[in-house]
C-alpha cells in the first residue's frame, strides 16, 4: 500500500521543528510512526507536510528530578517497559507500555506518540477501498458519523493504553510552542471530542511527560482486554493506583469514550475504604455508570461497561499483588 | 521531490534515489532487490517485513526510507557470514521451522534481536516477543523450538 504522497522535513531542534509547523499548521508530526502511518496508507490522513522530529537529539530520557520522574517525549514504549525504576516504582506504566501492540511496535513507538495517537473507530480504521462504499464518515472528511447516523459529531474511541494508566498516575505533560512552554494536567490535553482529540496546537509539541513524587510512592497495575494479546488496541483497558498511606485510589478507563477517562464515581466511592471481594463488587456496578460507550468497535456497549467492572476488580488485585480470580 | 540518499544495508552502501512516501520495504524489496524481507500487510500488523535497524526489530513497512538514513540495516540476506548460514537459519531449517517461508526472514530477525539482548531467554520471552510475526502454516511450536535451540547452543558462549 502506497503512502500519500508528502513534503518531509528533519528539523534538528524544536525551535526549528515549531516554526515548520507554524508555517504549515496541517503538518503532522512523526515520531514512531506506528499509527500515522498506517492511517496515511489508509488515507484518512493526508497531511501535506510531515515533520521528523526524531533526529531531535535529547528527546529520549528518564530522570529523577526532585523527586519527580521526567520522560522525554521519544522515549520508547520497550525502554519504559523495561526500565528498573518504571517497573518497581510505576508498574501500571510499565504494564501498559509493554500491552501496546506487538514487541515491533513497542521497539519503534514513542512515549508521546502513543499518548497522541489518533482516535479509533470501525468506520475510519479502514482501508480506502472499503469506505469506498459510502461517502466518508465526519471523521474522514464526509459529514455523517455512522456510529450514531449523526452530522457533524465524531464517536471514534480514543484507544490508547498509555494514557489510561498515566491518568491514574496523576501525570501532566510539557507542550513546547512558540511562546513559552506550558505544562498541563494530561486529562486536559484530551478534548473529549471524537474529530480533534486533542487540544494541543498545531504549532506545539509534546516534549516531555512528569510524573508527580506521590504517584510513585504508591501502588499500581494495569490490565488490558483486547481480541488477540499479540497486537491488538484494548476492547477495555483499566488502570488503577492507591496511595501509599491513606485510603485514596484513581482510577482510569480508555477505549470506552472520546477520551481516557477517570472514574470519579468509583474513586469517591473507594475513598477510605478496604477494598475487599465486597466493596470491589459493588465498584463494579459504579464503574459500568463511568462511560456511556457507542459500538465504535465491533464490541457492545453492554459488553465493555461489564468489562469496565470486571477489569476493574482485575487491576486492583493486580496493583495490590493479590492473585484474583 | 525525489531525494538522493544512502541506505546501509547489510554493511553496504546503497545509493538510492527516493520519495519522501517510499517506506523501507519498498527501498529494500523494489530498488535494492533485496527480496527476502517480504510484504505481508504492509500496515504493520504481520511482521513479515521485520528487519534489524541498529539491532532492534523494526517493520520496514511503517518506517520512512528517509527515517533510516545513517541507520545500520540488517536483512534477512545479510546474515549468514562467508556461505555460512546464521545458526539460527541453520536451527530453523533442522528443527522444522518453516513450511512456506514467508514469515521466516521476520521471524530469525526478530529472534536474533531477541538472542542478542538476552542469549538465554525463557519461552514465554520468546513467544512475547515473537508474538508480532504471524505464521499462517501455524509452525509457531517448531519455530519456539529452533530459536530456543539456538540459546542453548549460547549457553556454553
Amino acid at each position: 500500500m502506497r503512502l500519500p504522497k508528502f513534503a518531509y522535513a528533519e528539523p534538528e531542534d524544536i525551535p526549528a521543528a515549531i516554526a515548520m509547523l507554524q508555517r504549515e499548521p496541517s503538518a503532522k508530526i512523526l515520531a514512531g510512526g506506528t499509527d500515522l502511518l498506517v492511517n496515511m496508507k489508509h488515507k484518512v490522513e493526508t497531511p501535506p507536510l510531515l515533520v521528523n522530529i526524531k533526529r531531535i537529539a535529547g528527546l529520549s530520557y528518564l530522570n529523577k528530578d526532585s523527586g519527580h520522574l521526567r520522560l522525554g517525549a521519544l522515549t520508547t514504549l520497550k525502554e519504559i517497559a523495561a526500565a528498573p525504576l518504571v517497573g518497581e516504582k510505576l508498574p501500571a506504566l510499565a504494564q501498559a507500555a509493554a500491552a501496546v501492540g506487538s514487541y515491533h511496535h513497542q521497539v519503534m513507538g514513542t512515549l508521546a506518540g502513543n499518548i497522541c495517537q489518533q482516535n479509533r473507530c470501525k468506520y475510519f480504521n479502514q482501508s480506502q477501498w472499503w469506505r469506498s462504499s459510502r461517502p466518508n464518515c465526519f471523521k474522514a472528511g464526509g459529514e455523517m458519523c455512522y456510529v450514531l447516523n449523526k452530522k457533524e459529531v465524531c464517536f471514534s474511541c480514543y484507544s490508547g493504553d498509555l494514557a489510561p494508566a498515566l491518568l491514574a498516575l496523576g501525570a501532566r505533560v510539557v507542550l513546547a510552542g512558540p511562546e513559552k512552554a506550558r505544562e498541563i494536567a494530561l486529562a486536559d490535553l484530551f478534548t473529549g471530542e471524537g474529530k480533534h482529540p486533542l487540544t494541543r496546537q498545531p504549532e506545539e509539541i509534546l516534549t516531555e511527560i512528569v510524573i508527580p513524587e506521590e504517584a510513585l510512592a504508591g501502588a499500581s497495575g494495569y490490565v488490558k482486554f483486547a481480541n488477540r494479546e499479540s497486537i491488538d488496541f484494548p476492547i477495555v483497558g483499566v488502570a488503577f493506583w492507591a496511595a501509599a498511606q491513606a485510603k485514596e485510589y484513581r482510577v482510569a478507563f480508555t477505549a470506552v469514550d472520546r477520551k481516557p477517562i477517570r472514574g470519579r464515581q468509583v474513586e469517591a466511592f473507594l475513598r477510605g475504604k478496604d477494598l475487599n471481594a465486597e466493596i470491589l463488587n459493588q465498584a463494579a456496578v459504579l464503574a459500568a455508570k463511568e462511560a456511556s460507550p457507542v459500538k465504535s468497535s465491533l464490541y457492545s456497549p453492554a459488553y465493555k461497561r461489564r468489562l469496565m467492572g470486571l477489569l476493574l476488580h482485575n487491576a486492583v488485585d493486580k496493583a495490590l499483588g493479590r492473585s484474583g480470580k | 521531490m525525489k531525494k538522493a540518499i544512502e541506505l546501509t544495508v547489510n554493511g553496504d552502501c546503497h545509493g538510492v534515489l527516493v520519495s519522501p512516501n517510499n517506506t523501507l520495504l519498498e527501498v529494500l524489496r523494489d530498488k535494492l532487490g533485496l527480496l527476502g524481507t517480504k510484504r505481508g500487510c504492509d500496515l504493520g500488523a504481520c511482521g513479515a517485513c521485520t528487519v534489524l535497524v541498529d539491532g532492534e526489530p523494526y517493520l520496514s513497512c511503517l518506517m520512512l526510507a528517509l527515517d533510516a538514513v545513517g541507520k545500520d540495516i540488517l536483512t534477512i540476506e545479510g546474515l549468514a557470514e562467508g556461505g555460512e548460514l546464521h545458526p539460527l537459519q541453520r536451527a530453523f531449517i533442522e528443527k522444522g521451522a518453516l513450511q512456506c517461508g514467508f514469515c521466516t526472514p521476520g521471524m530469525i530477525l526478530t529472534a536474533k534481536a531477541v538472542l542478542a539482548e538476552d542469549k538465554r531467554p525463557t519461552a514465554e520471552a520468546v513467544k512475547q516477543k515473537l508474538a508480532g510475526n504471524l505464521c499462517r502454516c501455524t509452525g509457531y511450536k517448531k519455530i519456539l523450538e529452533a530459536v530456543l535451540s539456538v540459546a542453548g547452543d549460547h549457553k556454553e558462549a
